[in-house]
């Protein structure tokens, strides 16, 4: 079992088997991020692979100051933000399939009433630049300010459009929220 | 199990159930990233693999360099090392929006104390820029002592963009030569950007001028014009020269607002007309005034209208922006429902099965040795198919899309030879389709 020490210093090498591991690792986690920021899973995929190829060919930039987890979530981010911004205005959405997904089991919320693929169900969903906002602000914790620089939109904006996905969310959990207390009260 | 949803902050919500949520990628995900891996490896400079293509690589390039220098280097020798690089304007051909502005001018002399006040209403074309339309010309003078106007800079534009008129008055130059001091008040003029200028020179004799416009372009035409592609605010400088170096300045500033830049979404993005309400998200940025126009002859002035269409159709919905200082942009989305990825397309031939009749209900298996006549299709919600035989007569009728024809007519199974198909139904977003043809049904 290689530390994450050593395998990015075989990254750095170039070394192919170091790159394979680092993939098996981490490339189910960074695909939930990427996930958040997609309108599928087959886009969320292409994301992934751009991101590995930017993690791979940048590893020297790791300093080691910082957990490593979170330097490859900050590339996944940033490769979703490029894709993002090369398909405004021209994307179609597609209907998402099942998802298999892992819970960490780090948390359980207390009201545990819709699980991670209901929510990415309703992140998928959402008009793109909504979703953008709201992944970086809510999720990812970045500020307006930061936000705003990364889309290069307002401030304001940022925030009023964080604040409208809201809404809509909220709109949008209500509604399965009926669906689903209504189908687990017929069984 | 019963929430208080309300209760529930949503941020909360998606982090915790979110942050560190792990999905399965698919396997061939990791085949294509190792391959596009070992693409890039092999194109990746390294010593220690120096091979035959690099080695190739390396010569062509220094081949191609070494000509490049050479020939390069020559045609240095010949320009005069005081040209200044002239500054290319940029004018544009594509998406234009048409304004009429009225734009107060005003010239003030220091010596006459005059204002003038003019007002010039222009109909203007604005492009956003896309292509270069400029040309550069160069010239350079050999004659050190007298004042150097290496670069002479002529752009030929396509028609007539917008036009705004600044008259720096340097008359009677000759006479105020001696006086030595003409200092002329800013004429302030305005407008978007990018901002096509047209400078006029009223000084009545002189040798030779030249212009800076403040962004780093020269020019020494007598009546230049020039396209301000940056926002912000230039000092644009007139020098008159007469035979004995003797010169006159005079200045004039001009204010280029910032554009908006509009853009938009449709939402839901696979609308079904017309029961969807359609949503409009607006991501403009640096606009205060909107215009919507859906395409069905209704209009909006709010910041995010929701629509309702009365029928299918196809729409081109139009977002026109306006700055707080009139400023422009719009953006049309040329049918913005269309369901280009929807089909329905259907073989022209199959071979039932002589076992007797399947029901009509098609797997993949069945597909293999193509026993079932059905459609291949995407996004269709209604649906119904007929087919006839050949003098006209119905053999069979499904409404439901997972139901196709097993060749058989009231349990016989029907001659082999051509039948007609008719179809029609609706796509997802509303969208109706027909489709008839024929189909030959094959002996085993």
């Amino acid at each position: 079992m290689m530390s994450d020490q050593q395998i990015i210093e075989l990254c750095a090498k170039h070394d192919r088997k170091a790159q394979q591991v680092l993939y098996d690792r981490y490339s189910r986690l960074l695909l939930g991020v990427c996930l958040r920021y997609a309108t599928d899973k087959a886009e969320a995929e292409d994301i992934l692979q751009d991101s590995f190829l930017k993690i791979f060919y940048s590893i020297n930039d790791f300093t080691g100051s910082g957990s490593f987890i979170g330097w490859l979530r900050k590339i996944a981010v940033n490769t979703a933000l490029t894709h993002y911004h090369k398909n405004l205005k021209y994307r179609y959405h597609i209907d998402i399939e099942e998802y298999v997904s892992v819970e960490t089991g780090v948390t359980s919320f207390e009201e545990n009433f819709f699980n991670a693929d209901e929510l990415y169900k309703v992140l998928n969903e959402l008009p793109a630049g909504y979703r953008m906002v709201f992944n970086l602000y809510a999720v990812e914790g970045y500020k307006h300010k930061e936000i705003a620089e990364m889309l290069g939109i307002d401030t304001n904006t940022s925030k009023s459009q964080y604040s409208r996905a809201k809404a809509v969310i909220r709109d949008k959990l209500e509604k399965l929220g009926k669906l689903k207390s209504s189908y687990s009260e017929n069984n | 199990m019963k929430t208080n949803k309300q209760n529930i902050n949503l941020r909360e919500l998606f982090r915790q159930n979110l942050e560190f949520a792990e999905v399965i990628p698919d396997a061939a995900v990791k085949l294509k990233l190792m391959r596009r891996v070992a693409r890039k490896e092999f194109m990746r400079f390294n010593p220690a693999r120096l091979n035959i293509y690099y080695l190739g690589g390396i010569l062509i390039t220094g081949i191609t360099t070494a000509v490049i220098l050479f020939s390069g280097s020559k045609n240095f020798d010949r320009l005069n090392p005081l040209s200044i690089p002239g500054k290319i304007n940029q004018s544009d051909t594509s998406s234009y929006i048409e304004i009429l502005t009225e734009q107060p001018i005003s010239v003030k002399h220091d010596n006459s104390d005059v204002i003038h006040k003019e007002s010039i209403r222009s109909k203007s074309t604005i492009r956003i820029p896309d292509k270069l339309k400029g040309e550069v010309s160069k010239t350079s003078q050999s004659d050190d002592n007298s004042p150097h106007f290496p670069t002479v800079i002529s752009n030929s534009f396509s028609k007539n963009n917008l036009f705004i008129k600044v008259t720096p008055v340097t008359k009677k130059l000759q006479s105020e030569f001696k006086t030595n001091a003409v200092l002329i008040d800013p004429s302030s003029s305005a407008g978007c950007a990018p901002l096509k200028v047209h400078f006029h020179n009223n000084s009545d004799s002189y040798d030779s001028c030249r212009w800076t416009f403040g962004d780093g372009g020269y020019s020494n035409q007598k009546d230049p014009e020039w396209i301000f592609d940056v926002e912000g605010e230039y000092k644009v400088v007139l020098e008159v020269y007469n035979h004995d170096g003797e010169y006159l300045s005079s200045t004039a500033s001009v204010t280029v607002h910032p554009r908006p830049q509009v853009r938009f979404e449709v939402a839901p993005e696979k609308a079904v007309l017309p029961t969807d309400e359609i949503r409009f998200m607006n991501y403009s940025t640096n606009a205060v005034q909107f215009k919507w126009d859906f395409g069905d002859g209704s209009t909006s002035e709010s910041f995010e209208p929701s629509h309702t269409y009365k029928k299918f159709s196809k729409y081109n919905v139009r977002l026109l922006v306006f700055s707080d200082w009139g400023c422009s942009d719009s953006l049309t989305l040329f049918n913005a429902f269309s369901g280009s990825e929807y089909s329905i397309d259907f073989p022209n031939a199959f071979i039932p099965n002589t076992q007797g009749p399947s029901g009509g209900y098609y797997s993949s298996k069945s597909d293999e040795a193509a026993q079932v006549f059905h459609p291949s299709s995407i996004g269709v919600s209604e649906y119904q198919l007929k087919i006839f035989s050949k003098l006209g007569i119905p053999i069979f009728e499904s409404n439901d899309i997972n139901l196709g024809w097993d060749g058989y007519n009231n349990g016989q199974l029907c001659e082999p030879g051509v039948y007609i198909w008719k179809v029609r139904g609706k796509f997802r977003n509303g969208e109706p389709f027909i489709k008839m043809g024929d189909v030959t049904l094959l002996k085993n």
